[in-house]
């Protein structure tokens, strides 16, 4: 399926819609995306909000942050990439295939939520061959969680599923939560 | 050994790269709203911030880099300037060519043991700061160093380096621990408010070296400590971080006025530096306005 990315040239960073069009590309396929994706960079700010509008197109948008390597401040890391694009888009397939319907709109979703399904999405990006630092995601669980030993084993069975439904994920976020409750 | 260490040749492996305070101000991107005067909203490092596991991971960072920064900095002060009534050590200089006659940058033997008790403070604070890097998902290296707290360290005048690192740094880890202990403690990450809290308490007390320091050996010289306080203020608004550390809740960190007043500020010292990070916050704010204007520009003149 075609990707597009917009815009072709920057001004504010260093950053090449090419490399970004190549990884996407790659992602999508590998997650069998079955239709077109359109990227679109903001790069007046230095945030890195990554938000989707699903339709017959799959348009992400991007705040700059998002992509850029944090060592060189204004470059493009095209590992941050990989896994900014590869997040977004395993959630958009999970609401896509079936089994999160009942999930919340993205703006809707609680920070605990949102930090389980990261995990979710993560763990699989990571089976999937891309460099994820787990410990980085674990923090923000326990940031969202609590910091016990039931918030991990929590963390630790979204990073190892596969094929979980909204149900099944929003219920071992809410139990790691009302256990720190 | 060498003395008077630049900041271009900090030694450093091939994890670390290094930014100056000029690279980070021609970013034309921000976070913040452009409109001078004007607050908007809340930036403050709080766990309810959407993004607030990543900005703690780079604040964390630049604490560690801070610190690997004023442990070179208090180690410099150690060695860079004469020891008062070190005659030996006195002979030694002038028979590498120092001047006879210049005596202004020695300082007292008990200057250099605050000094080096301080580095063996920034040791430990970086070793401390790698274990919670580790805890916090980041790796050594991940973000850029800003290299501006070295360079308030070069100075060759050991008082103007005693307000630029004690005063101006050291004040600004102040505030940098008090939020990262706040943010700990909302979190409930165990760690975190228990390192951040034991570290404060070792600035505190590094901020206090500096005060007590400034008065004692500027006591009879009002001259060289107003040079030196106003070259405190300059390092203030640099290290106000473009609006990054202010009152107002568009910084994520805040200015911590009790700490500082156990450190030895006074009220209108304290009130001087609000003044100071506010208007760091407007002139950025000011910087990036004109810089996307320009780029706005440049975007029609390419397009048309």
């Amino acid at each position: 399926m075609p990707v597009s990315v917009s815009p072709r040239t920057f001004q504010f960073v260093h950053f090449d819609a090419d490399l970004i069009e190549r990884v996407a590309t790659g992602l999508t396929g590998a997650l069998g995306f079955d239709r077109p994706v359109a990227i679109e960079v903001d790069e007046t700010t230095p945030l890195a909000r990554v938000t989707v509008d699903l339709g017959d197109t799959v348009t992400i948008h991007v705040e700059s942050g998002a992509f850029e390597d944090t060592r060189r401040p204004r470059h493009q890391s095209e590992q941050a990439t990989a896994v900014s694009l590869g997040r977004v888009l395993l959630r958009a397939r999970d609401r896509l295939v079936g089994g999160f319907g009942e999930a919340p709109a993205d703006d809707q979703l609680t920070l605990a939520q949102r930090s389980a399904w990261e995990a979710y999405c993560a763990g699989r990006l990571e089976r999937l061959g891309l460099a994820v630092n787990q410990q980085r995601f674990r923090y923000d669980f326990r940031n969202r969680h609590g910091f016990r030993d039931t918030a991990d084993l929590a963390f630790e069975r979204l990073w190892h599923s596969d094929g979980l439904t909204w149900g099944e994920l929003a219920e071992i976020s809410r139990s790691a939560s009302a256990d720190a409750a | 050994m060498r003395k008077f260490f630049p900041v271009e040749e900090l030694a450093r492996d091939q994890r670390f790269h290094q930014i100056t305070m000029k690279d980070r101000m021609a970013d034309p991107r921000s976070a913040l709203g452009t409109a001078t005067g004007e607050r908007q909203r809340s930036n403050r490092l709080v766990p309810s911030r959407p993004d607030a596991s990543q900005a703690a991971r780079a604040l964390m960072h630049g604490i560690f880099v801070g610190e690997i920064q004023a442990l070179e900095g208090a180690g410099r002060t150690c060695h860079d300037f004469r020891t008062q009534g070190d005659a030996a050590r006195r002979a030694q200089d002038e028979a590498h060519g120092a001047d006879v006659d210049d005596v202004d940058d020695a300082v007292p033997f008990a200057l250099k043991l605050d000094m080096a008790r301080q580095a063996w403070d920034e040791a430990r604070h970086v070793e401390i700061s790698v274990k919670l890097s580790d805890w916090m998902g980041s790796e050594i290296g991940e973000f850029a160093e800003n290299t501006v707290l070295f360079q308030a360290a070069c100075s060759t005048d050991p008082i103007l380096r005693l307000a630029g690192v004690n005063r101006a740094l050291e004040g600004l880890a102040i505030d940098v621990f008090t939020t990262m202990k706040e943010f700990g403690g909302l979190a409930g990450d165990p760690f975190l408010e228990f390192c951040e809290d034991w570290m404060l308490a070792d600035e505190v007390t590094h901020v206090k070296m500096g005060s007590d320091w400034l008065r004692k050996v500027t006591e009879h010289d009002p001259d060289r400590r107003k040079k030196a306080l106003e070259f405190q203020s300059v390092v203030d608004k640099l290290f106000s971080y473009g609006g990054t550390r202010s009152d107002s809740q568009e910084s994520p960190i805040g200015l911590a006025r009790r700490f500082r007043e156990l450190a030895g500020f006074t009220d209108t010292e304290v009130e001087e530096i609000a003044e100071v990070s506010l208007a760091a916050l407007d002139e950025r704010k000011a910087a990036v306005a004109r810089m996307q204007a320009a780029a706005a520009v440049e975007h029609t003149l390419a397009t048309n």
